[in-house]
């Protein structure tokens, strides 16, 4: 797909996200406090009945500028992750006019989720700024996390897309994935990182978790920006979730095959 | 009352035929609530590795909180989750029409009329979680305790379908696709958290305007601690008050309806 048609599919999505403004704000204005305030008063109980200043490595501070990071992050991230926009696809019999696109069509549904990202973008930037005057600066910040952080964030949402899109494609046999998407979508929410930090995880999963997917969905751009990954880690993490991407795309690749073999797009 | 009974049984037997036209789907959504307890347990589990009590709470009483959590959850989703899904889309299609003329509540057909076979499964696993629960929980509970607390939660039931509605009534006025229901789904994360580990004005909000933490928590607290007259009243008293005020705002609504015809 040329930058130019990339751009314009993008543009297009972002617009169409924008488009009830008012709703946009409220939801994502609501959606972030309540996801805040109960990750605050859930760390602030921990922190007080359990008597301890440092738990799994995280001060409180550290802990809740963790979630304040991980909950704007994984809006970026997931920001199509609901929509069903392939499955509806392929239930309405939409793909049929795909085949008109002068582009492939896992790379039509890519670029959408990329104008998507791009206002959740926006309410990131907007929702982390008040973070150094209320937490103050986390200790291990640095420009190279913020580097490494954004890259994960950009292999995060590659790899976020890879996942769904052979959950999607199971719309080809079942007539409704909306529970598989949900499924997903709870597993990767606590392998992700998002509902604890990893580090408070028990050894043994702390140990396996890195070999799965989930990781790096959330807690590895989390980690990176706040300093608590090394550079030798966030290329070595950066690495297994890029090799998740390419089987991922093996896997889709071959279910969409087979699926495609009994599609029917009447009346498209 | 005996006519409003017999038209949920034939609910339900609707409900039945039509989940097993679509027989992978209702496996799903069976193996997806699975997940969502398995999740949730999780999460508190990993949480009392690092700390003997949470919310005033041990990780035995927890286990009994997350219990009702789970019954509520697949109450909610068996009787009311479906209709709630579609009742955005009644409205704006006019779709109401056809219940204003039947000689049956349009509020109660509208709540009521789909049952979700699937989420009965997941209805009856979660009983066997507060069961489990329960039956582990260090000095034994007695029977008018327990009988009680069941009664409780499906106050809070009542109380959590109340508040769901508040959020999805606006859609009379505001004609949007799903009223507020993100927000409500936003918001509904505070009942499935202990009440203990809510502070201040939150504790207070969550306590009386919206009531998300008596849903389970004071059911629980009930069993727990003893049910005592202060804690009935106040959980009887704002459930009767939510379910009046969704009344008023269903009766409101209607007369805002602009019917199919507009």
């Amino acid at each position: 797909m040329s930058p130019r048609l990339l751009w314009s599919i993008a543009s297009v999505e972002a617009r169409k996200r924008m488009s009830y403004r008012l709703d946009f704000w409220i939801h994502a204005l609501v959606g972030l406090s309540v996801q805040l305030g109960v990750a605050y008063l859930i760390t602030l109980a921990l922190y007080r009945e359990s008597g301890a200043s440092s738990i799994a490595g995280f001060t409180l501070r550290e802990m809740m500028a963790y979630y304040v990071l991980v909950v704007v992050i994984a809006r970026v991230v997931t920001a199509t992750e609901m929509d069903h926009s392939v499955s509806q696809d392929i239930y309405e019999g939409a793909l049929s006019r795909y085949l008109l696109y002068p582009t492939s069509y896992p790379a039509v549904k890519y670029a959408q989720q990329i104008g998507a990202m791009a206002p959740a973008l926006v309410q990131c930037v907007i929702f982390i700024a008040w973070m150094p005057f209320v937490l103050g600066v986390p200790a291990g910040i640095s420009a190279g996390g913020i580097a490494m952080g954004a890259a994960s964030v950009v292999v995060a949402s590659l790899l976020q897309f890879m996942m769904i899109l052979p959950i999607q494609a199971v719309s080809f046999w079942a007539d409704n994935v909306w529970s598989l998407m949900v499924a997903y979508r709870i597993v990767s929410r606590i392998l992700g990182g998002m509902m604890i930090p990893l580090a408070l995880f028990p050894g043994w999963l702390r140990d396996a978790l890195p070999w799965s997917p989930f990781p790096y969905l959330f807690a590895m751009p989390v980690d990176a920006v706040l300093g608590r990954v090394s550079a030798l880690q966030w290329a070595q993490g950066t690495g297994i979730a890029l090799a998740w991407c390419a089987a991922l795309a093996v896997v889709t690749a071959v279910v969409w095959r087979r699926g495609d073999l009994q599609y029917t797009g009447v009346g498209q | 009352m005996i006519r409003y009974l017999r038209l949920y049984a034939h609910f339900v037997r609707f409900s039945f035929s039509r989940a097993m036209e679509f027989r992978l789907d209702f496996t799903f959504r069976i193996g997806m609530d699975m997940l969502w307890y398995l999740v949730n347990w999780s999460f508190f589990w990993i949480l009392f590795k690092h700390t003997p009590l949470l919310g005033g709470w041990t990780y035995d009483q927890m286990v009994v909180f997350v219990g009702g959590v789970f019954v509520a959850d697949a109450i909610q989703m068996t009787v009311f989750a479906n209709n709630m899904w579609w009742l955005p889309v009644a409205i704006n299609k006019g779709d109401i029409d056809y219940h204003l003329v039947r000689p049956v509540s349009s509020l109660f057909f509208l709540s009521l009329r789909e049952f979700a076979a699937n989420s009965f499964i997941n209805l009856i696993m979660a009983a066997g979680i507060l069961v489990w629960a329960l039956a582990r929980y260090p000095s034994p509970f007695g029977a008018a305790a327990v009988a009680t607390y069941l009664a409780l939660l499906l106050v809070g039931v009542v109380l959590h379908y109340s508040m769901q509605m508040w959020f999805l009534i606006p859609t009379f006025w505001m004609h949007t696709s799903s009223g507020l229901r993100e927000i409500f789904w936003s918001v509904d994360q505070f009942s499935s958290r202990p009440h203990g580990i809510y502070i201040g004005w939150v504790r207070r909000l969550l306590t009386s305007l919206l009531p998300c933490a008596l849903i389970v928590s004071f059911p629980t607290k009930a069993l727990l601690e003893g049910a005592t007259p202060g804690l009935l009243a106040h959980l009887l008293g704002v459930t009767a008050a939510a379910f009046g005020l969704t009344l008023l705002l269903w009766k409101l609504g209607l007369r805002a309806y602009a019917s199919a015809s507009s």
